[in-house]
């Protein structure tokens, strides 16, 4: 096997010069060349035979011709003693004091940062295994001493422009795509963003800004063909194109960053900017229950960098943590939206509406049988600890969670696609767990048909009754069969639709397809999670185990329309990727998130009261201003009533059903301000996240809000904590004060 | 037109033709760039790589003596600049704080190489131990025989084969624990 891979080297493809690279090197040659000519004719520069006196590989120190020169050295060196001793005696012999303490300290003052330079390194956690999940606290310490710019410097001054007409021009593009929508509509702001963010780094390169700007040009004019086709018929064609468009402008910037260090690929969108309530009353999303975004952050900050800015999703950071609001009492109705009004820690001027749900938790007994079935990536880049190994452990854990009635089937796939085990009642656990031991990798990513043959077993085994799923683990090799994304998105929707579902584990980093990952399990209903330690496996297959696998509600979408009377201006926090358009929210036939058995969902806005002073956004000059007195609320409230902030509605799905359900409540105006310090400890731990998320994807809304403010919220908010979710959370807020990026 | 040997652009060249050495360093750039590909695993260090040897070369060619093959010549030339590029390279291992941490995070780390089909079998032959590795590809990459390798590597072919033999074992743990 081995001589096989070996002898295939010289058979495999090596990328080609750049003839340009060619051409310099051949006139380099030939200049060399006619310029030896004159003078050095007689003596060649390299030898003929041998080549060198001594081996180009590395020899034992004994054998290096070295000694000669060395007794060369010593003598040179017993000739200088000879001089400088009588020398050094006799300035030593004339001024006894004073000369000889200033040598001194100069020398101890030169020794002293050479030896805290030594020391440092050696500072470090020296054990992998114990720096991965939860560094020592040595670590933060020795990296604080690194010099670090600090992020908010290169923060661009805290203004934004309205989307303007790239968001119009969306408005009637493709149906069914909300991440897509919701990129192409920020294009034209997010120019704006861009170009101010780099006109505040002095220290950015042009290249770089020029393909920033390249980049963003592109998406916007994909924005513009998006809005040239109106027909809904040919929509779909037009989203896959978009889709095809995308993943080429995407690779071209991938492929023009010369220090493209890393190949992970991220789904992320620009952040929301404050929308005008005049203009755009009524923000729409699906809600998201993935959690990758936060892992991957982690993972980033443990190796002392700060993580891409695409990389993070604020609303997976958010949703990451277990929340414990008010519960729902039963499952016909599961959800309870609990809504707080509070004081924004890092604006004075505007106020946060924090949106809670929690899903009705169902107990074992309520459980659906589970249907399962396991599609492995096998291949050779799965060898390491934290890919395979990990996963075997992982999956070991989440049998030992099932029900005797669940069913397991595994398939792994790498060279070939290959079903360990067909479906298997997990009442022969023994079974299920020694294949899953036997797991090896090896081999390359070729498997043909593997995503078939594992919906193929899912079907052979269905249940209408149970969880009928396929849980997709890989560190990014999507060679699963179908290689075509949009075919294979469209073959992931189409099996949704009969009723199984997928759910994506990505382990590793360097090859991880973040990007394509949160796609396939938005398309199949599912879940997609990045895990990096055992910790993270335990949290999701095993405590999430319920959640992830058992959903008690699908497309679920929220809707809130802010009072023009109350509120001036409203940003979503987060959900870039999960925007979905007005009209969709009463059509059901409109793909949402899904919301898994005690999931807890978080939404946050920060919206400027109406008269609030910092103006963002300038009103319009020939728009009726909309003074409260002359609007004519379509809603009867009744004299002395609350007042009303915003309208928030809720949709969902009960699994099994196809008509969606409403939920619906007033946001009220609190009488008083509610300062962040009064809210609940939940509520508070969410919006530290929050500030968080926005800071590592360098928001321009938080103004002078930094690192150590977020320690301070969070600290305070840390509850009961029984798995140190929150108190890591707090270290990689310290870890990201020195982190570079 | 037939093509000259490589004897006779040699000859040409050095007499001081500077048409024939161009042509001579055209026709064997593609050869010494693949093997500094190999080496090196990263097109623009390769590139790089490259041009030093067809400088060198050109130093160097007035002094051949044409009592070996050109190529063979060349070949040495290029795997000791490519061997020398790359104890360079390591060399210059980053020493921030946050560096380290990256080296100590391990395997995982993002590889800078290219992203080529094998790249997961050409980054394990260059995590060998430097004798192993130009082993491996001067006989499976560049698909000498063991004595050339060994010429090349300046040691005997005993050796050539006794690292070959360590590098395969090293690579059958890695590679393939399927068995």
């Amino acid at each position: 096997m081995t001589d096989r891979d070996l002898s295939s080297l010289k058979d495999l493809p090596v990328p080609a010069p750049r003839a340009e690279a060619r051409k310099t090197a051949l006139d380099a040659a030939t200049q060399a060349f006619v310029g030896s000519t004159a003078g050095d004719a007689g003596e060649p520069q390299g030898n003929v035979v041998p080549l060198r006196p001594i081996r180009a590989t590395n020899e034992p120190e004994g054998r290096r011709p070295m000694r000669i020169r060395s007794a060369f050295a010593i003598a040179a060196s017993l000739a200088g003693l000879a001089i400088a001793v009588p020398a050094a005696l006799h300035v030593l012999g004339q001024a006894r004091m004073q000369p000889l303490s200033g040598i001194d300290t100069d020398r101890i003052a030169e020794q002293r940062p050479l030896a805290a330079a030594r020391s440092a390194p050696i500072g470090q956690p020296g054990v992998p295994g114990l720096a991965l999940p939860a560094p020592s606290p040595a670590a933060p310490v020795a990296i604080a001493a690194a010099p670090a710019a600090p992020p908010a410097a290169v923060r661009p001054a805290p203004t934004v422009r309205q989307g303007g007409p790239a968001t119009a021009a969306v408005e009637s593009g493709p149906r069914k795509r909300p991440a897509e929508d919701g990129r192409a509509a920020l294009g034209g702001s997010s120019l704006n963003e861009k170009s101010k963010q780099v006109a505040g780094a002095p220290g950015t390169a042009l290249a770089e800004r020029d393909r920033l700007s390249r980049t963003e040009l592109e998406a916007a004019l994909v924005g513009a063909t998006v809005s040239a086709r109106v027909r809904p018929a040919s929509a779909d064609e037009a989203a896959r194109r978009v889709g095809i468009q995308k993943e080429i402008v995407a690779l071209d910037a991938q492929v023009r960053r010369p220090d493209a260090e890393s190949r992970d690929r991220f789904a992320s969108a620009e952040p929301y900017p404050f929308r005008m309530v005049a203009q755009e009353p009524v923000s729409t999303f699906s809600v998201d229950v993935d959690t990758a975004s936060y892992s991957l952050v982690r993972r980033w900050l443990n190796a002392g960098r700060l993580p891409p800015r695409e990389a993070v999703r604020v609303e997976e950071m958010i949703n990451y943590f277990g929340y414990d609001y008010a519960r729902p009492e039963s499952a016909g109705a599961p959800f309870r939206p609990a809504i707080t009004v509070l004081a924004t820690p890092w604006n004075a001027e505007s106020r946060l509406v924090h949106i809670a749900l929690k899903g009705y938790e169902l107990r074992a007994a309520e459980r659906p049988r589970a249907n399962l079935v396991l599609l492995i990536d096998v291949s050779g880049s799965m060898g390491p600890q934290d890919r395979l190994p990990l996963l075997k452990r992982a999956f070991a854990m989440l049998v030992n969670e099932l029900k005797p009635d669940d069913t397991v089937a595994i398939v792994s796939y790498a060279s070939d696609t290959a079903t360990r085990l067909a479906s298997t009642r997990v009442a022969e656990k023994s079974r299920i767990l020694d294949e899953i031991d036997a797991l090896q990798a090896g081999g390359g990513t070729y498997g043909e048909g593997g995503l078939q043959r594992a919906y193929a077993l899912a079907e052979a085994g269905f249940d209408k009754a149970a969880v009928n799923r396929v849980i997709l683990a890989t560190d990014g090799d999507f060679n699963i069969g179908i290689s075509d994304r949009a075919e294979l998105q469209r073959y992931i929707e189409g099996k949704r639709r009969t009723g199984i579902y997928l759910s994506v584990l990505g382990v590793g980093m360097g090859n991880h397809n973040d990007r394509l990952m949160q796609a396939l399990a938005q398309n199949g209903n599912g879940v997609a999670a990045y895990i990096d330690t055992l910790n993270e496996a335990r949290k999701v297959l095993v405590e999430e185990a319920s959640q992830s696998l058992f959903p008690i509600a699908k497309d679920v979408k929220i809707q809130i329309e802010f009072n023009p009377a109350e509120v001036s201006a409203y940003r979503l926090i987060g959900y870039e990727t999960r925007a979905l358009r007005r009209e969709d929210f009463n059509d059901d036939k409109v793909d949402a998130g899904d919301v898994g058995s005690g999931h807890a969902v978080t939404a946050i806005y920060e919206v400027m009261p109406r008269g609030a002073e910092a103006k963002l956004v300038d009103g319009l000059r020939y728009q009726p201003v909309a003074k409260p007195a002359l609007v004519e609320p379509a809603a009867k409230v009744a004299p002395g009533a609350e007042r009303e902030l915003a309208f928030l509605e809720l949709r969902y799905k009960l699994p099994g059903e196809d008509a969606s359900r409403l939920v619906s409540l007033p946001v009220t105006v609190p009488r008083a301000n509610t300062a962040v310090q009064e809210a609940p400890a939940d509520v508070r731990f969410s919006i530290a996240v929050a500030a968080f998320g926005q800071l590592l994807k360098g928001s321009p809304h938080l103004g002078t809000y930094a690192f150590d403010d977020v320690i301070a919220l969070a600290n305070g908010a840390k509850g009961e904590d029984a798995f140190g979710l929150r108190a890591e959370f707090v270290n990689l807020v310290r870890m990201a004060k020195s982190a570079r990026r | 037109m037939t093509a000259a040997t490589d004897r006779e652009l040699v000859a040409s060249a050095a007499s001081g033709d500077a048409a024939a050495f161009t042509r001579l360093i055209d026709r064997h750039y593609e050869r010494i760039y693949r093997m500094a590909w190999r080496w090196l695993g990263r097109r623009e260090e390769a590139e790089d790589v490259t041009q030093d040897v067809c400088v060198k070369i050109a130093h160097a060619i007035r002094g051949f003596r044409a009592d070996a093959e050109f190529a063979t010549w060349a070949y040495r030339i290029a795997f000791n600049t490519a061997t020398d590029a790359l104890r360079a390279r390591q060399r210059t291992v980053p020493t921030d704080p946050s560096e380290v941490m990256g080296l100590i995070d391990g395997p995982g780390q993002p590889s800078p190489e290219d992203d080529i089909m094998g790249a997961e079998l050409w980054a394990e032959v260059r995590a060998l131990p430097a004798q192993q590795r130009d082993a491996v590809l001067l006989v499976y990459g560049e698909d000498m025989n063991h004595a050339e390798a060994a010429e090349v590597m300046g040691c005997t072919e005993k050796t050539v084969s006794w690292h070959l033999h360590a590098a395969r074992k090293a690579l059958r743990v890695r590679l393939e624990a399927v068995g």
